[in-house]
């Protein structure tokens, strides 16, 4: 097609004024600067946030250079001599040094629901009731080995709606006997049975199936058990509730551990832990350095007040705890609702679905209007909320459940588009190999194609919930509150999240408010998102070892 | 299961097992279907409410109506949130369209391996940030230096809001224009070369002509993204519609006028109440229509090689 034009144009590449290397050198130069433009751009943006935010010139001399001298200076030296001579082992230490500031991330995220939303009774409750449905399930398969059409999908579901939920005003579910029971335990104990329990549980074994020992499992269980009496005994002196302190942690060091014993047992890159050692001692050095010299640190915005505080109309005492509660409560209802649904939509869209046929045309339409789905406006779906939850199924205004089913329904599609691409890379082989040796399509589904994609699926819904809460137009049209000053205490109350009340001080004309506390907010929006991108980052990176 | 080979009956297969693996398809599929449940949802209560909204004002009011004051005076003229959102739409597409095709030709064309394992991530992240935060950085920051440099814009102005609307759908043009361009086939810039073009004159008369259908898409994907932004606008760019807008004030396109009619205490069952479904319906059919146009250009005229 270029050829016939210049034919046409009676020129042939290269003739006339002879090859003009200039023009060349300034379209490749153009196009490098437009790209930069945008990224710069927001960078420049992010970076004058954060600053504001944090205020580091507020701080002493002596502060920065305590800092400097025990985290910045060696850190960054470490990085160089990674960067420099060491790829892999950079790697291994980035990620022993994120994990646990993750890991710190998510526990407080539980944390901040136990306080607020499932007292550690109605936890310890739900979780015996779960032991138990568990238990009937089991003994039941045990017995019955020749079950009846759909008799074991019956009693499980059977058990476990007894077990959580029970039948509303006839039969109170087991989790609500369990909280009326007389039970005589502190809710430090309590959680030491129900959340150490567990964790030691999973611990065991991931530890039991990577060295292929019970023996080693099993003490990393009890060493696990013993990691959470002895929170018990030291939240005295840490000065956090023994129970939280608890789910703290045992959320960071049981994942930490486990990654830690592996890059020691296989000699894998051992360098790279001295990345995470140097930054921590080197944090800690430093705190306790500028707390005996009186170095007064930065007059941040972003501190400890204000993540713990309700919004206020004096900035200095303004937080975002409440809506960052929100926001936590609103991403549980989201990943309940749309992350099965849409894993589900995708299985059946890739291993189900027809290619033909009536069946097959109806499936063609589902999927472009998927497609078409994923670019309908954000504001368009918050009608759809106010309509559907709110007129139709009256549902409250401005509710946890309200707001977590309509950005719900909005990540939906971006959900289904991308664990659909996770199931078409599992290797048809595999699905082959599954049949050829007898079992069904469900069978084949369930062992061989889900435990193949799960870390691409979580990859991609990971990324979706990132945008599910930065979401604001669908808040604001299903009426969630400007400010609220206090958590909501259940899913059916009025709350407010982390964007909706951004948005709610963007509107405060006065200085304070527009370059500190809204950038504080900001800043906590971006880490939890980032935060969330650097998962699923990961769990890519981990899992990308065939392709 | 019609594609499924038909297999001998085994020792465990039995009636239970076919009736609970038809009962997990069926159940799957009403997931894939609940989809099409959603964009029926949407269209019947978009449209019960607009009808409703008809009944009140004459249509022709609404669309050719030049003043919107719903609260005061009750004018439903959507004219000037029209006006309004093409406004945003045209100056985002001034920042986005030569910025994010020549990022796709140079991610595509240019760029070395190491170089875009830098650049594509960076990009990407200008998409994964919230819109309201993009908002802020158009009120806060971006307007301040407007005025800085002499340019003199409002505190809500229609400028500063579209640049940021503009920065955040660079991202899409890039992204699905350099895919059209990587799609190209090699052998065509050969050939290109072999004639003695230089890589310049590969990019632009070779692989841009070639790709042209994968990036009008994009083009058009990128604005239906611009006309549907809500957050930026809603905090940057105003409350007040003009029929003839100014980059240098305040404007409200249609997305910030829902917002305000849905913050205002609003009383169900008002004429000001079915406006916010009048103007969501309009708002849903111009972008689905434009989603469904970029797909359309993206396989009518998309160039078959080999």
């Amino acid at each position: 097609m270029a050829t016939e034009r210049s034919t046409r144009d009676g020129s042939w590449y290269g003739d006339g004024e002879g090859v003009n290397q200039l023009r060349g050198q300034l379209f490749k130069w153009g196009c490098l600067g437009a790209m930069l433009f945008g990224i710069v751009m927001v960078f420049v943006l992010l970076a004058y946030v954060a600053i504001d935010a944090i205020r580091p010139l507020t701080a002493d001399p002596g502060w920065h250079l305590t800092f400097f001298l025990t985290l910045v200076a060696p850190t960054s030296a470490l990085l160089g001599y990674y960067g420099l001579r060491d790829r892999r082992s950079g790697l291994v230490g980035a990620i022993a040094t994120a994990l646990p500031a993750f890991c710190l991330l998510v526990g407080a995220g539980i944390s901040l629901l136990l306080v607020d939303v499932f007292r550690p009774i109605e936890w310890f409750g739900t979780a015996v009731a779960l032991v138990v449905a568990v238990g009937v399930v089991y003994v039941h398969r045990r017995l019955r080995t020749e079950p009846a059409a759909f008799e074991r999908p019956i009693v499980t579901v059977g058990a476990l709606v007894l077990a959580v939920v029970g039948v509303p005003g006839v039969v109170p579910s087991l989790s609500q006997l369990f909280r009326n029971a007389p039970i005589a335990l502190n809710p430090a104990t309590m959680l030491l049975y129900s959340f150490a329990v567990p964790v030691a549980i999973l611990t065991g074994l991931a530890i039991a199936r990577r060295r292929e020992s019970r023996r080693d499992g099993l003490i990393a269980a009890a060493l696990t058990v013993v990691g959470g009496v002895l929170a018990v005994i030291a939240a005295p002196a840490v000065g956090i509730d023994d129970y939280l302190l608890i789910v703290l942690s045992l959320s960071i060091a049981a994942p930490t551990a486990v990654y830690v014993e592996g890059v020691v047992r296989e000699r894998d890159h051992l360098v790279g832990l001295a990345l995470p050692i140097v930054a921590y001692v080197g944090t800690f050095l430093g705190a306790a350095l500028v707390e005996a010299y009186g170095f007064a640190g930065p007059e941040a915005w972003l501190d400890w007040q204000f993540l713990t505080s309700a919004h206020s109309r004096f900035p200095q005492e303004a937080g975002i705890y409440p809506a960052l509660v929100g926001s936590i409560m609103m991403m549980l209802v989201i990943v309940v609702s749309a992350f099965p649904v849409g894993v589900a939509a995708a299985v059946y869209l890739e291993e189900y679905a027809p290619d033909s046929g009536t069946v097959g045309r109806v499936v063609g339409l589902i999927e472009m209007n998927i497609a078409n789905l994923a670019g309908v406006p954000s504001v368009v779906y918050g009608l759809l909320g106010l309509a559907l939850f709110i007129r139709y199924a009256d549902m409250n205004t401005g509710s946890v459940i309200v707001g977590g089913l309509t950005v719900g329904l909005l990540i939906l599609p971006i959900v289904i588009i991308s664990s659909q691409e996770a199931i078409r890379a599992v290797p048809n082989s595999m699905r082959q190999a599954s049949y050829g040796m007898g079992a069904t399509k469900w069978q084949t589904v369930r062992n061989v194609v889900l435990p193949e994609s799960i870390p691409g699926i979580l990859t991609g819904t990971i990324l979706a919930f990132g945008r599910a809460i930065g979401e604001t137009a669908p808040l604001l049209m299903i009426g969630a509150a400007a400010v609220v000053f206090s958590p909501p205490g259940s899913f059916a109350e009025k709350f407010s999240a982390m964007p909706r009340q951004i948005f709610a001080w963007s509107h405060e004309p006065s200085a304070e408010f527009r370059y500190g506390v809204l950038a504080a907010g900001v800043v906590t929006l971006l880490v939890v998102l980032l935060s969330m991108n650097a998962a699923a980052i990961l769990i890519r990176n981990r899992y990308q070892r065939r392709s | 299961m019609s594609e499924e080979p038909a297999r001998p009956a085994f020792a465990g297969e039995n009636r239970t097992r076919s009736a609970k693996e038809s009962a997990i398809k069926w159940f799957l599929f009403v997931c894939a279907a609940l989809s099409v449940f959603v964009t029926l949802a949407i269209v019947a209560t978009l449209l019960f409410d607009a009808i409703e909204f008809f009944t009140r004002v004459s249509p022709l009011a609404f669309f050719t109506g030049t003043n919107w004051s719903p609260k005061i005076g009750e004018a439903f003229g959507v004219l000037p949130l029209v006006t309004n959102t093409l406004a945003v739409t045209a100056l985002s597409a001034l920042v986005a369209i030569p910025v994010g095709t020549a990022s796709a030709a140079y991610l595509s064309e240019y760029a070395s391996d190491q170089v875009r394992s830098v650049l594509k991530p960076a990009l990407e992240v200008l998409a994964g940030i919230p819109t309201v935060v993009y908002g802020l950085f158009a009120l806060v920051y971006v307007t301040p230096a407007l005025q800085a440099v002499g340019i003199p814009v409002g505190t809500f102005n229609l400028l500063s809001a579209s640049i940021m609307v503009g920065v955040m759908i660079i991202p899409m043009v890039s992204s699905l224009s350099e895919d059209a361009m990587s799609a190209v086939p090699d052998s065509l810039r050969q050939g290109a070369y072999g004639l003695g073009a230089t890589k310049f004159e590969v990019t632009t008369t070779v692989v841009v002509p070639a790709a042209v259908s994968g990036i009008f898409s994009s083009f058009i994907l990128a604005l239906s993204r611009a006309i549907g932004e809500t957050m930026i606008v809603v905090v940057a760019a105003g409350m007040s519609p003009q029929l003839v807008p100014s980059p240098f004030g305040s404007i409200q396109p249609m997305t910030s006028a829902m917002v305000q009619l849905a913050t205002s205490d609003l009383a169900g069952g008002t004429a000001a109440y079915y406006a916010l479904f009048a103007i969501g319906l309009t708002l849903f059919v111009i972008t689905f229509s434009m989603n469904v146009a970029s797909n359309w250009v993206a396989s009518r005229y998309r160039e078959e090689y080999e």
